[in-house]
């Protein structure tokens, strides 16, 4: 079990790296959309199943889609695939320069299992329920300053696409 | 450094280089800003389960919540900017050009 773990936690990387090879956006969405769910994947492995849920349903489903369709924005007559040998040296860099990181820096030396839920044995499965309810009776007053923050935001974006020399930034 | 850290340290590393490297599309930038709030959310997710405590489970979904205000702001500058120049090319961005 500590395998697929293990393997889930290699894609999500791959899905990071799949992101940061500078390819054309159309293909970038494709990275984080396999980091998210191999993320995803990582977390019910470990037993928290509740923030797992949350990350699909408000990242996957609510943020990544609106992405994918703003891509339609950044039109290229020849969009760059990972099969493109720029997409390639950008991403072999990439990688070359976090390995180099971590050999000097000693990481290598120091691998061990970890203690997570499932080295020790323990499945916690209440732990994430019942740390998100308290969101809603200590921590009422965090979760009125969020929504706050969120009702300001949708000003903001109101703001910034206002447009025809009213807004923020318009040239016309 | 188990190497559970050690994958989303690096996802968040790469994710953080392919920011700050020169690229042709703002969303790209957006994407890799997206991509090391994803990392940043499965480490503040995997910390309740080491330490055993409940009442951090909440801290990454409040971090959600503000990641989400940020991409929709990066979302609204991007159209801004696609409005306002015909595409969202960073080299459209040349106010501050010598």
């Amino acid at each position: 079990m500590m395998n697929f773990v293990l393997f889930l936690s290699l894609c999500f990387v791959l899905g990071g790296l799949a992101v940061a090879s500078n390819p054309s956006p159309y293909y970038g969405v494709v990275g984080l959309v396999l980091a998210s769910i191999a993320g995803c994947g990582w977390l019910v492995s470990l037993g928290v199943s509740f923030v797992s849920l949350v990350l699909v349903m408000v990242y996957l489903g609510g943020m990544l889609v609106v992405f994918v369709y703003s891509v339609a924005l950044a039109a290229d007559p020849y969009p760059e695939s990972w099969g493109d040998w720029r997409v390639v040296v950008y991403g072999v860099g990439l990688g070359l320069v976090v390995v180099a990181g971590m050999v000097v820096l000693g990481l290598f030396d120091y691998m061990s299992e970890g203690n997570t839920v499932n080295s020790t044995g323990l499945m916690s499965v209440r732990v994430d329920f019942s740390g998100v309810a308290m969101f809603y009776s200590r921590g009422a007053g965090l979760f009125l300053v969020a929504g706050w923050g969120l009702l300001l935001t949708l000003f903001v974006v109101l703001e910034l696409v206002r447009g025809l020399s009213r807004g923020a930034i318009r040239a016309v | 450094m188990t190497s559970l850290h050690l994958s989303f340290y690096s996802a968040f590393t790469l994710s953080g280089l392919g920011l700050a490297f020169h690229r042709t599309h703002l969303i790209s930038a957006l994407l890799c800003l997206e991509s090391m709030m994803l990392s940043m959310y499965v480490a503040l997710a995997m910390w309740p389960i080491q330490t055993h405590t409940p009442s951090f489970n909440m801290i990454p979904i409040l971090m959600l919540a503000f990641s989400a205000c940020e991409a929709g702001t990066g979302l609204a500058l991007l159209v801004a900017s696609a409005r306002t120049h015909g595409s969202d090319h960073l080299h459209n961005f040349n106010l501050l050009q010598c």
